[in-house]
């Protein structure tokens, strides 16, 4: 996920002259003169015309024009480093997601945009050390072709440099802004899902039951004075059917939000859900006080998942929970004896929790070699109650 | 036939109490106090107490106003405490060991916890009101369930017999021999021999009174 944007490591020693690494170097070396000439022009001519004519009425759609074309020569520089220098550098996210509104919102995101304006700084240092390294290479090409491994390496050492602080997403803000959108994405997913679950766990269940039951109790109606022994036996199918249907009722609200959680929070209502799970399961809780609501359910629907994983899947025959706090991050530790091999890419539930525990700052680790045991870790942020 | 006994219920649906109403006064019993929230019961118990008229049992709903949280609970916790006498018979929506463990402390007399849709079974719901009015127990069998399977004395309890377990289930349930017979279809004196099988392979002392024997046998299961 992370792009390179630390110190830059000593570059590794240059190749031998005819390796294929070296003479990517050589051209983009060589291609820096027409590139950075070409580049620097264009930002000169928009951008610089653009600020000049901004008292005018063409000077905003010049300079927004200009830099939106910035943005595309940046994507054309990053895709030349990744090509020629094995500079790999994520894209900033594209302008359209971000801007909502008519064409005067979407001027205004453009005009303020750092990435094009990162680039147009980019191409500005590039015109004096483009020509400059190409000129370099050029001469070293016929004069000193033996140093030219070390002299390429260390002059596109600079070239990815600036690719790498110049052209790399702006900053850790529009990269969060990202993840924001990603987990926004989860969450809303999540949350339908679970209405069409419910939807369907209501019709497929208690209603069925219910629409039995009502015609159990019609029949009865019926029968009751001329048949009284049929009304009977209806009446009692119909008292063992509403019995059911209860019960199913019970599960789903559960299932929804158990109450115990509400009114007693996190450690009796982990009791409870360990009781009814089907692989033995012990439980330690540490926690000084309870959490906010927010934090509790997270936490709870995050087990009850592992505990249903474990016992569909694992094979176990004893799990552990563990949940402790640290200084704002509140810990999940799941451990169980079964024959390993959870995977979050094989489409389990673990991919939707781990999406679902970014979307709120948390993390999901899977530990689970083949032949167990597994240990699955879940951190979220603890939130006080308000 | 049993006698009859004075009850209070404390349910905040109209309908519900109703029916609970009902219920009990085609049985022959007397309601003499229907509310809708935890104030007025305690409110009530303490004026007919005071009055000389202390009911036999209060039949709460957990979840009432003004929080509909946990109200009924706190309120028959309190009641337990103030008044020793005094049946007290909770009815829950979902069961909670954290409740009944809540409910039970101390003493299992008189007291007892089940789920709202054990009413549909009005013969049990009734004997369950009149075995808390008469000091008895009724603990739902989904709690004793949750209890045997949670305990760690899981290697002994593997030693009972299937048998045996179904009449420690009962017995934990708070049902007196004659019920644990009926229900299981089998003599007095069959049942009397499990569970003195019972209290000696689990290494408990006999008691003749069904509370302090369903007190053991929850002690035993929760230690």
């Amino acid at each position: 996920m992370s792009t390179d944007r630390g110190p830059v490591a000593e570059p590794a020693p240059p190749r031998a002259v005819l390796s294929g690494g070296t003479w990517r170097e050589i051209v983009h070396l060589l291609a820096n003169l027409p590139v950075d000439v070409v580049a620097f022009t264009f930002v000169a001519a928009w951008l610089y015309a653009g600020v000049l004519l901004a008292v005018t009425v063409v000077g905003l759609p010049v300079l927004t024009l200009g830099l939106m074309g910035c943005r595309q020569l940046g994507k054309a520089e990053r895709a030349r480093a990744r090509a020629l220098l094995d500079v790999h550098v994520e894209e900033p996210t594209p302008l359209r997601h971000r801007t909502h509104g008519g064409v005067g919102a979407w001027v205004w995101a453009t005009l303020k945009d750092p990435v094009a304006w990162r680039y147009a700084l980019y191409a500005t240092i590039r015109l004096p050390w483009g020509p400059f390294t190409f000129f370099v290479t050029f001469v070293a090409l016929f004069l000193a072709w033996p140093a030219l491994p070390w002299l390429a390496r260390w002059l596109t050492h600079v070239d990815r440099a600036l690719v790498r602080y110049l052209l790399a997403p702006s900053d850790e803000l529009e990269r969060r802004i990202a993840a924001l959108e990603a987990g926004r994405a989860a969450v809303t997913d999540t949350a339908s899902a679970d209405l069409r679950r419910i939807e369907r766990d209501l019709h497929d269940g208690a209603q069925a039951r219910l629409v039995h039951l009502a015609m159990n109790l019609g029949i009865a109606k019926e029968n009751l004075t001329h048949d009284p022994h049929t009304a009977a036996r209806m009446v009692d199918t119909a008292h063992h059917e509403i019995k059911l249907a209860l019960q199913e009722l019970r599960d789903l609200a559960r299932g929804i939000h158990p109450a115990i959680l509400t009114h007693r929070g996190l450690g009796p209502a982990l009791q409870t859900l360990t009781t009814r799970c089907t692989t033995p399961t012990t439980l330690h809780t540490d926690l000084p006080h309870r959490p906010a609501p927010a934090t509790e359910s997270i936490a709870y629907f995050t087990i009850s998942e592992l505990l249903q994983n474990i016992s569909k899947h694992s094979h176990a025959t004893h799990a552990h929970i563990e949940l402790w706090k640290t200084d704002n991050r509140l810990l999940i530790h799941v451990t169980d004896n079964g024959h390993g091999g959870a995977n979050p890419h094989h489409g389990t539930g673990l991919t939707g929790l781990t999406h679902r525990l970014q979307s709120v700052d948390g993390l999901l680790l899977i530990h689970s070699p083949t032949g167990g045991p597994t240990t699955i870790t879940a951190e979220l942020p603890w939130r006080d109650p308000d | 036939m049993e006698h009859s006994v004075r009850v209070i219920i404390a349910e905040d649906s109209v309908l519900l109490r109703e029916g609970l109403t009902r219920l009990l006064t085609d049985r022959g019993h007397e309601v003499v106090a229907g509310v809708g929230d935890g104030e007025a019961l305690l409110k009530t118990v303490r004026e007919l107490a005071a009055g000389g008229a202390l009911p036999d049992v209060v039949v709460a709903d957990v979840r009432m106003p003004p929080s509909h949280t946990d109200e009924g609970l706190r309120a028959a916790v309190e009641l337990r405490g103030a008044f020793p006498d005094l049946g007290v018979l909770v009815l829950s929506q979902y069961v909670e060991e954290q409740y009944a463990t809540e409910l039970l402390a101390g003493s299992t007399s008189g007291v007892g916890y089940l789920l709202k849709d054990r009413v549909a079974e009005v013969r049990d719901f009734v004997d369950a009101v009149v075995r808390v009015a008469r000091g008895g127990t009724a603990l739902d069998p989904e709690v004793v369930a949750q209890l045997l399977g949670r305990s760690r004395k899981r290697d002994v309890l593997g030693v009972l017999t299937p048998r045996e377990r179904e009449v420690l289930t009962l017995m934990a349930e708070g049902r007196t021999n004659g019920a644990i017979a009926r229900r299981m279809v089998v003599s007095d004196g069959a049942v009397e021999k499990h569970i003195s099988n019972i209290f000696m392979k689990l290494g408990l002392a006999q008691s003749d009174a069904d509370h302090r024997r369903v007190l053991a046998v929850l002690t035993y299961l929760k230690s």
